[in-house]
């Protein structure tokens, strides 16, 4: 069961298209697995839909119809003549045998083809990292993946850090999370995040800065790595 | 047992006949009703948010994808506006996006894989629902006028939470609350028992 969710402050930015992009994808992927925040998020459409009805009607300019008329008109004829093109181009190039990586939101999934081959990189013995491409350059976007009773280190984030879990379960000193558990984390929680020992646990995480290790060693470690040994 | 009842008011009707018969007259009365409130949505006394020529170019836009994408549209889901919202969200967060350079064909994710209103896996009580819109609608007319001026600063004004902040010299913790307060009048489901 889902037990963490994103706070109606950020469903309403979500529902209103003000919630940065890296943001957005999380809570969508938290969306396409929680049904009673997609409830949530389509009554907060509904207040769109009313606020719409509700505005101040503006005339449109004098030729408005009858451009969007013609505009219709061609691309009825062009799609008319043209052969239909395939949406998805690209090839889905991954092997299947990777479990964490099964049934994953659909937006999730469809990163993560456009990310293929994942590069994955090794943090500490526990930890790895796959950074991916989202389209916007504000937020840092990765898959963090422990490995069954992996510990990592304590660590402070400088911005907001928001961690969907897809795969598996971890726990830190506030609680254990599973498959769909929406959390964020402000600057200046420090916390640390430990796998449960049955399975490895896949992580969406999108962080607002390069987190910072807390802890006498914290200078001596590249800002840029999420995670130190632990 | 209950079956989705399907939205009877008149622009549900037309949005199904545009879908279903591609009407064009139809068409014609959505669009007189709608444009000039998409219009008055971004640009209005109310709402600055677009100069009078990009909320005609957005009008344009949305229009156009209504015509487009009528087809798909449930009128078990939603009503014709709130339909109507969500293209208008979508073309408003893509306009804003074009020209970013941030819009790296490497990453190929649209505004509508994000904002993903399509039908799939989604079990819900469709009679519940269109009594939450018509709850909605009354609620709204009856907010605190500080209530409802967060509300239409961000959807109308497209501003986040800190953005409304600043501009109203409110701190954050009050903005938030405001938003919190007014969904929880407008209607006591909006608020998820055991959030935050």
């Amino acid at each position: 069961m889902i037990r963490h969710h994103p706070d109606q402050n950020m469903l309403l930015e979500y529902a209103a298209g003000n919630l940065p992009w890296a943001v957005s994808l999380s809570v969508s992927a938290h969306l396409q697995l929680c049904p009673q925040c997609r409830r949530h998020c389509e009554n907060l459409n509904h207040l769109g839909g009313n606020l719409l009805d509700d505005s101040e009607p503006q005339p449109t300019a004098d030729d408005a119809l009858q451009r969007l008329l013609d505009r219709i008109e061609v691309a009825e004829r062009q799609s008319a003549e043209e052969p239909r093109t395939a949406t998805d181009t690209r090839a889905d190039k991954r092997g299947s045998n990777d479990p964490a990586l099964a049934n994953l939101p659909r937006v999730i999934d469809k990163l993560v083809r456009n990310n293929w081959p994942l590069k994955w990189q090794r943090v500490s013995p526990a930890l790895k990292m796959s950074r991916l491409k989202s389209g916007q350059d504000r937020y840092e976007v990765a898959f963090h993946r422990i490995g069954r009773g992996g510990k990592t280190a304590e660590h402070d984030h400088r911005g907001q850090e928001v961690v969907l879990v897809l795969h598996g379960r971890f726990s830190d000193a506030d609680g254990v999370y599973g498959p769909g558990d929406f959390l964020v984390r402000e600057p200046g929680e420090v916390h640390r995040p430990i796998a449960t020992q049955d399975q490895e646990c896949l992580c969406f995480s999108v962080v607002e800065a390069p987190v910072a290790v807390t802890g006498l060693l914290g200078w001596l470690v590249n800002p840029f790595l999420s995670f130190r040994p632990g | 047992m209950q079956v989705p009842q399907d939205r009877d008011d008149d622009w549900s009707k037309l949005l199904k006949l545009v879908g279903g018969k591609r009407d064009r007259a139809a068409f014609e009365r959505l669009f007189n009703h709608f444009a000039p409130l998409i219009k008055g949505f971004h640009h209005s006394r109310n709402s600055q948010a677009f100069s009078a020529d990009a909320a005609d170019e957005l009008v344009q836009e949305v229009m156009f994808r209504v015509w487009r994408k009528a087809p798909a549209f449930d009128a078990g889901k939603a009503s014709a506006s709130t339909w109507i919202y969500t293209i208008m969200r979508n073309c408003r967060i893509d306009m804003l996006r074009r020209g970013s350079r941030h819009r790296d064909a490497a990453s190929d994710i649209e505004v509508e894989d994000i904002w993903d209103e399509s039908p799939e896996g989604q079990p819900l009580v469709f009679l519940q629902k269109s009594r939450d819109e018509r709850d909605i609608a009354e609620g709204l007319r009856n907010l605190p006028a500080e209530q409802s001026h967060v509300l239409k600063k961000a959807y109308m004004e497209g501003k986040s939470h800190s953005e409304i902040s600043d501009e109203l010299g409110l701190p954050l913790g009050t903005v938030k609350s405001r938003v919190r307060l007014a969904l929880k009048k407008l209607q006591t489901s909006l608020i998820r028992s055991g959030a935050e």
